[in-house]
């Protein structure tokens, strides 16, 4: 009995190292589809998807996703969209950049002095690029949201320096 | 006194080189693989990382100063022109990286391949010279000038990396395996197989 569940293993170890691309794509879609459409900001899709992946083995899970395909095109998936979110945050002007990061700040629902302790200091968005980045598409965009969040915060400031006291 | 001060000139002279010897480069086997390698990776990050126009276009056109300087105020003027500067210098400075691994691997390649264009290979070594030296003055450009006062500079730089690319990818594919079959199906029958 032992031989046919090795090769059923083998085989299905050929078919999870190996996701047919049209799985893939059609996974994308879908995720494009359900989820990721009502994520308008780049930014905010980055720091989604970058939530997906496991630190520790750098793989992205999304049950649902999974469930449909396979955990490995559902991968894939994540991978690819990931990477074509930061691509399009990476081509955005730094005024573009300024509007995501808003959008994000409010659609986080923390009070903006918090956001912006917390975006200063810890800098989340540096835990959030795609794998296999180049480094300095990489420290370019953390450039531009180090500066747009210098300009949303003086805004904020100059908001509450305006506001009446209570 | 002369010939004492004759051995410590030796002497000196041998410490120096000594020290030479240390310090320099780790040798590497000429046309290794590694050298290959190194090569193709340079090619791909110049490539698809460093001069795509979209990318450079971005550092380098003054789109974001204009919105910089019509909405913020100096201190962030300021730390916007620090940032754009870093970037720009540290793109300058991978771009002249990479051309060193691409000369070094032609450098090498040179030695191995069995017909070459003296002329070729000399341009070839012209315009890597002077795309480095590009590069250095591109530096101090924007040392001096900001990210601003150098773009068309950064886009010639851009332009010239990129055409030294495809010259390497050129001298690359000589190496992959369809090359290997062409000259494995030129031999003689019972000739060395490769």
């Amino acid at each position: 009995m032992t031989p046919p569940r090795v090769a059923h293993n083998y085989e299905r170890e050929t078919v999870t190292e190996h996701p047919r691309r049209s799985d893939v794509q059609a996974a994308e879609r879908d995720l494009q589809l359900r989820t990721l459409c009502e994520i308008h900001s780049p930014l905010a899709r980055l720091i989604y998807l970058a939530g997906l992946r496991d630190y520790n083995t750098g793989l992205y899970h999304h049950e649902g996703l999974a469930s449909r395909y396979s955990e490995d095109a559902a991968c894939e998936a994540l991978a690819d969209c990931h990477r074509l979110a930061f691509r399009e945050l990476l081509s955005a002007s730094l005024e573009e950049i300024v509007g995501h990061l808003e959008s994000y700040m409010g659609s986080t629902a923390t009070a903006p002095a918090d956001f912006f302790a917390a975006w200063n200091t810890l800098r989340p968005y540096q835990v959030a690029v795609p794998a296999q980045t180049d480094s300095l598409s990489a420290e370019f965009l953390f450039s531009n949201l180090k500066v747009a969040l210098a300009i949303l915060e003086s805004r904020y400031q100059g908001h509450t320096a305006s506001a009446p006291a209570a | 006194m002369i010939s004492f001060l004759l051995y410590i000139a030796v002497g000196l002279g041998l410490l120096i080189l000594l020290f030479l010897a240390v310090f320099r480069r780790t040798p590497r086997a000429e046309g290794s693989a590694q050298a290959l390698l190194d090569a193709r990776q340079a090619v791909r990050k110049l490539q698809t990382g460093l001069l795509p126009s979209e990318f450079v276009n971005t550092i380098f056109s003054d789109q974001d100063w204009q919105y910089v300087t019509a909405t913020t105020s100096l201190p962030i003027q300021r730390l916007f022109m620090a940032e754009r500067k870093r970037i720009a210098l540290a793109w300058v400075g991978q771009i002249r990286r990479q051309l060193i691994c691409l000369q070094d691997f032609h450098r090498g390649h040179s030695r191995h391949f069995a017909h070459l264009n003296p002329g070729v290979e000399i341009a070839l070594a012209v315009d890597f010279a002077l795309l480095r030296l590009e590069c250095r003055a591109l530096s101090v450009l924007l040392h001096l000038r900001g990210p601003y006062g150098a773009s068309r500079i950064a886009g010639r730089t851009a332009a010239a990396a990129s055409r030294l690319c495809e010259t390497t990818e050129q001298a690359i594919s000589f190496l992959t395996s369809r090359g290997a079959v062409r000259v494995t199906n030129d031999s003689a029958q019972g000739g060395a197989q490769l």
